[in-house]
């Protein structure tokens, strides 16, 4: 769906993007995740044509780059900072957005109608964007991509900043994507969402591609133990262990401890084996 | 095509939606233009110093030396042209608020006294500059023949005091002789003359020809005629301010489209800082499209603007344009250069607050230089020539010269030249500059 062969980006004497190469498949919900500043905006910058590459392309299903406005017919993005009129009313938004894709008549009221309602902002549709809380800017930042109804959609970081609700209801948009047959590239720096909702996770860090598979074929590749994690009234014990079944017992027998769990090893986890830092550092 | 309209209606819809802006956009103009039209509908004082061409076509010693004593006044900023025609037209373009001419015979006549045609002079004044008409004609008599006026013109104060000056005479005793007598003959006879004034002017010659020829109690030393720069349009009408709103309006309209340049350019800054201008980027057009979006929004909401404040101009204050067709060439040029202008300070800043701070200093420094604040017909020479670098003056100078001045469609080829160039190397410039994203 989606090709990057040696993407090369700087600004100035920073490198936002080194060499980067990936290929997208069709329907799959493909991660891009790292920490701030390892590229990921940068990446879907030029994946949209946005930006322009030092070195490198980008192929869009063999139409083209999407240097060229048709091509970016069916791409949607809804960027990471939201890119709203925050005058105009949600419905406004959505009107205009689907207006300079060419929309118009009844389709454009139906798409509208309907996003507004996969959005949850059916009641809210007259108000002003300048009225409505961060979540629900969020999912209308989200809803704008979709007006078009692209084949491929990246939503770069598309729960900064919103409230547990609003962010399970972006987890449901983007299954529901999913399900629809949609190409959706994700980007975060949460491994929990990467690890919820991706295919496939590319982890980038300082604009390189560390590591690209499945979530379950990252999670093979680190090397780190289960750990064990032992509650007390002081606080909590972490234990890496390879035989995590032997600790358990050996907690049983200690009258202190309250409670115990297990986490197996995560994409922090796996970050931590290739870099060396924790996602948040 | 559709996506430019789409972009530009967006525009307009945020314009309306911002009540602010909206209101420094269209009524501030014109508040600006009935405030001002009605403080100046009423002659009120005049400038410090009158810019005013003079023709010297007699060229004798006589007029030389009133040259001179003109030039002395510091009322008046006076700029000696080789011809009539060069000085109407001077007047007309607005260079000049009056023009005062020389015409031959002035020497001549300034020997004679009591008897004989006076000295003539002939002032043309800018219609626009109504007030200054008489602050000009009475500076120019008051410098000419002051004194003469004061001691010809009061027959009794001319009879009182040659009496008074008689009986000093008489009851001096440090006098000769000699002196006494010539003193006594000269004041009986000054005291005198009025009376023989009035008797020869009650009996006054008619001449063959009809005229009547001015007898010595008739005569003034001094004539002026006094005419208005204005032109016959082709319905044969003269061409002229009907009221101060005709100069007050333009000059809202200025500040009006200025405004419009502002509130524009800052809106693409806010596009940009915003993240509405990276979507937009991403959308399947070209970039072009997004900068001709704006434009056309500024065009529009400057067009609507002219239109909208001629509109209350003509219905309200009864200032009716002199040629629809060039005016509406002054429209369209008016804001082709505001769109050039809009991209411009677009360009001159990196933050929303920055572009507007910078775009309302330079708007108001190109307002002071051309005619925007202070017209241009009371500025000194010099800043007169400066402010052609000022499209406030090309853009006053097109929509007075379309709306009263009676421009003819040559005249109005050099404000709307510069206007329509200022526009496009603008807008060129501005586009080539502009920043599409914070990262470089």
């Amino acid at each position: 769906m989606l090709r990057l062969v040696g993407l090369r980006k700087t600004f100035g004497t920073v490198v936002a993007v080194d060499g980067l190469s990936l290929e997208i498949q069709r329907g799959e919900v493909f991660g891009l995740l790292g920490p701030n500043g390892a590229g990921k905006t940068t990446t879907i910058s030029l994946a949209v044509g946005q930006l322009r590459p030092d070195a490198g392309t980008v192929t869009l299903d063999g139409a083209g780059s999407p240097a060229d406005p048709h091509v970016r017919r069916c791409i949607g993005v809804a960027p990471q900072a939201l890119a709203l009129y925050d005058e105009l009313s949600g419905e406004e938004n959505l009107r205009f957005f689907g207006r300079l894709y060419g929309l118009g008549g009844g389709t454009l009221r139906q798409r509208v109608a309907r996003l507004l309602d996969f959005v949850g902002l059916t009641e809210r549709w007259r108000d002003r964007v300048a009225t409505y809380s961060g979540g629900m800017k969020r999912r209308l930042n989200l809803a704008v991509a979709l007006v078009h109804e692209p084949a491929l959609i990246l939503l770069d970081e598309p729960t900064a900043g919103v409230d547990p609700q609003s962010r399970n209801a972006i987890f449901e948009f983007v299954q529901t994507l999913k399900s629809e047959g949609r190409t959706v590239v994700y980007t975060t720096h949460y491994m929990e969402e990467a690890q919820r909702l991706c295919d496939r996770v590319a982890i980038m860090d300082h604009g390189r591609l560390l590591a690209l598979d499945t979530v379950a074929g990252l999670l093979r590749r680190t090397d780190r133990p289960p750990t064990v994690i032992l509650e007390r009234a002081t606080g909590e014990e972490r234990i890496e262990t390879a035989d995590p079944k032997a600790e358990l017992v050996r907690a049983l027998d200690q009258p202190d401890v309250l409670g115990v769990r297990v986490e197996r090893p995560d994409l922090e986890s796996v970050f931590l084996t290739l870099t060396g830092r924790r996602l948040r550092d | 095509m559709s996506a430019i309209l789409t972009l530009a209606v967006k525009d307009l819809r945020l314009l309306l939606r911002d009540r602010v802006g909206f209101f420094f956009t269209f009524f501030f103009p014109l508040l600006y233009s009935v405030f001002f039209g009605i403080l100046f509908s009423g002659t009120s004082k005049g400038p410090s110093a009158i810019p005013v061409a003079i023709v010297n076509e007699d060229r004798t010693s006589a007029s030389d030396e009133f040259v001179s004593s003109l030039r002395k006044t510091s009322s008046l900023a006076l700029d000696l042209v080789d011809s009539r025609d060069a000085a109407v037209d001077l007047v007309r373009r607005g260079v000049r608020s009056a023009y005062v001419v020389i015409p031959p015979g002035f020497g001549d006549a300034s020997q004679r006294l009591f008897w004989g045609a006076p000295m003539r002079l002939e002032i043309g004044t800018d219609p626009g500059q109504a007030m200054t008409a008489g602050m000009i004609e009475g500076l120019v008599t008051a410098r000419a023949f002051e004194r003469m006026q004061r001691l010809f013109t009061d027959a009794q104060a001319m009879r009182d005091n040659a009496r008074r000056s008689l009986e000093a005479v008489r009851s001096s005793t440090g006098l000769s002789g000699l002196q006494r007598t010539l003193l006594e003959t000269l004041l009986t006879s000054v005291e005198a003359l009025p009376d023989m004034f009035a008797a020869q002017e009650s009996a006054a010659d008619t001449q063959p020809d009809g005229t009547t020829q001015p007898a010595l109690g008739g005569w003034r030393p001094v004539e002026i005629t006094t005419s208005q720069v204005t032109r016959p349009t082709a319905a044969g009408r003269p061409r002229y301010p009907t009221s101060s709103f005709a100069i007050c309006f333009p000059q809202g309209i200025i500040w009006g489209v200025m405004a419009c340049a502002a509130t524009f350019a800052a809106s693409l800054l806010v596009e940009r800082t915003r993240g509405t201008l990276p979507r937009l980027t991403v959308a399947p057009f070209a970039r072009w499209h997004i900068l001709a979006g704006k434009a056309a929004a500024c065009f529009f909401t400057t067009a609507g603007l002219i239109v909208a404040l001629l509109f209350v101009a003509r219905l309200g204050f009864g200032v009716r344009p002199a040629s629809l067709p060039l005016l509406l060439a002054a429209i369209l040029c008016v804001t082709v250069a505001i769109v050039g202008l809009m991209m411009v300070l677009s360009v001159l800043g990196k933050t929303e607050q920055a572009v507007s701070g910078i775009s309302w200093a330079l708007i108001v420094v190109l307002a002071m230089l051309g005619g925007g604040m202070i017209p241009l017909a009371f500025m000194p020479p010099w800043m007169q020539t400066l402010s052609d670098v000022s499209l406030v003056k090309w853009a006053i100078l097109a929509l007075e010269g379309a709306i009263w001045r009676g421009f003819s469609p040559a005249e109005m080829a050099l404000p709307c030249g510069v206007l329509l160039f200022v526009g496009v190397v603008g807008f060129a410039v501005g586009a080539g500059v502009f920043r599409w994203s914070e990262q470089r």
